[in-house]
């Protein structure tokens, strides 16, 4: 029916065999599950010296020392240095090995001391050469270039290698030794979505055996915030009340705010997965990308269906036999009627049975690393058989009347098997990735 | 040791991580782990400290003995 759209693969099953964060929530995926579920919001109020009020939620307890030595940090953006943990907290995870130190002395914390690192924990799992590494980021090092314009007389010598867009893939490679395919993908917020649907199909297609698939990104700067506040795009709020600024299909939705943080995906095909006893969380069982080409920032239903169709197309599923809907939601006037008008247009008369929810509402929009946390996120919803809450919506808007998790703790139906992450982009891309219980 | 060497072991202690005891004077700061880029960031952290100009040939130097040496030279003679 939609012949442009792009198809996922119906081959080889992808397993997601392990789970990285660092946030808004944090850096441990179960916490921040569980946080995200008791509706906690994480953003504060930032920049108090800006004119016009701003609130973000930041990646505030992530400590960079735990993970790089002063000297390594010469020239190494923030946005790399959170891409650089996630991906190796997610890699120790498919090793099952959390908790312990990187290079295997199975002591202390993770990475609490870098310099001691001698085998990369991606070599632990297959050959380096077999290894690819697969990154969204929308800005690059925002941090490396705010200081060089305000910073002071002199431009650091490093600003332009710490602020390239593709230094979070490549600072993920040399940590973990990897010699395959080491690619950006910069597709505005629809970046690490479509990295991670890319890793699947080079996982699918036999050209890696193992990817580290997500997206990274820190622009929580002045210079950016002043620039999206400029664009109107971003929620206002009354002093006290940034943690609910960001109401998805509510009828009082003001816009979003921004978030940062990085979260990694290790996906491996289920064979190899079950061949070496790994735990799968959940199957990346399909992913649909379509372009509007209609408007660089105005959304379009049909664009949006043409994808959400391809997803289920490429998983050979039926729109009633997904329970779960991790949405774009960005809270726009104009962005969250589009979205449910995709979805109806879909799901038709099983619109009802798709529970949706917004988690933006808490951990903010993290751009070009946004589908890979959203993504995380919908694994852990179908691993643990539970549904984050679209928090503070407490008058859902009648345009966009959808079956919402307005409910902290909400179990998923008894029947609950499949799920969707869906990344809408400016620049009119969008990427749906569809995960089904392994 | 010159009170400069023990400045500039303070300012690459503060900057950079290292302990002082491991950037005697002779010791290879390529070997302690500095690249030609990390270097060029400390050139700029001791010029900005002494209000000095290095030479871009300065950036060639390997061990603090001889970075103190440089800026001594260079505090010695009169601004340009």
């Amino acid at each position: 029916v939609n012949g442009a759209a792009v198809l996922g693969g119906t081959g080889l099953a992808v397993a997601v065999t392990g789970l990285g964060v660092v946030g808004p929530h944090g850096n441990d995926p179960q916490a921040m599950f569980a946080a995200l579920m008791r509706g906690e919001s994480a953003v504060r109020s930032v920049f108090p010296e800006l004119a016009k009020p701003a609130a973000a939620a930041t990646a505030a307890a992530f400590d960079a020392l735990r993970w790089f030595t002063k000297l390594q940090l010469a020239g190494v953006d923030r946005v790399s240095q959170l891409a650089v943990a996630a991906a190796e907290l997610a890699l120790l995870d498919a090793v099952g090995a959390v908790g312990a130190s990187p290079g295997g002395d199975g002591t202390g914390a993770a990475g609490t001391d870098s310099t001691a690192v001698t085998i990369p924990t991606a070599t632990r799992l297959a050959d380096p050469e077999r290894i690819g590494v697969y990154v969204g980021c929308g800005m690059g090092g925002a941090g490396a270039l705010d200081l060089a314009y305000r910073g002071g007389p002199r431009v650091p010598p490093l600003t332009i290698p710490a602020f390239m867009p593709n230094a979070p893939a490549s600072h993920v490679a040399m940590r973990q030794r990897v010699h395959g395919p080491v690619l950006t993908y910069s597709v505005a917020c629809a970046s690490s979505s479509l990295a991670i649907a890319e890793a699947a199909k080079a996982v699918q297609r036999g050209e890696v055996d193992l990817a580290i698939a997500g997206g990274s990104e820190a622009l929580i700067v002045p210079g950016v915030v002043l620039a999206w506040q400029a664009m109107m795009t971003l929620a206002t709020f009354d002093a006290g009340a940034e943690a609910r600024a960001m109401r998805p299909f509510a009828a009082d939705r003001s816009g979003f705010a921004l978030g940062e943080g990085a979260a990694f995906l290790v996906l491996e095909s289920a064979e190899r997965a079950g061949a070496r006893g790994a735990r799968a969380y959940a199957h990346l069982a399909g992913w649909g990308s379509s372009s509007d080409a209609t408007h660089l920032t105005k959304p379009d239903a049909a664009g949006q269906a043409r994808a959400l169709r391809a997803a289920l197309r490429s998983a050979g599923l039926r729109p009633q036999d997904v329970g779960y809907c991790n949405a774009h939601g960005t809270a726009t006037r104009i962005g969250d009627v589009v979205e449910r008008d995709a979805l109806a247009a879909v799901w038709g008369d099983a619109l009802d049975t798709l529970r949706v929810s917004s988690t933006k509402s808490m951990h903010g929009h993290l751009l070009g690393a946004a589908g890979a946390l959203e993504a995380l996120i919908t694994v852990l919803a179908l691993h643990h058989r539970r549904l984050p809450p679209n928090a503070h919506c407490s008058a859902p808007d009648p345009a966009c009347a959808l079956n919402l998790v307005l409910e902290p703790e909400a179990a998923a139906p008894a029947a609950f098997e499949a799920a969707i992450s869906s990344s809408f982009a400016f620049g009119g891309t969008n990427s749906v990735l569809l995960f089904r219980r392994p | 040791m010159s009170s400069t060497l023990q400045e500039l072991q303070d300012l690459i202690h503060e900057k950079f991580g290292i302990d002082k005891a491991d950037l005697g004077p002779n010791a290879s700061m390529r070997e302690k782990g500095f690249d030609s880029l990390s270097l060029v960031e400390c050139l700029f952290a001791i010029e900005d400290k002494y209000a000095i100009s290095m030479r871009d040939e300065d950036s060639n130097i390997d061990t603090l003995g001889e970075l103190a040496a440089v800026v001594d030279k260079l505090r010695a003679q009169p601004a340009a």
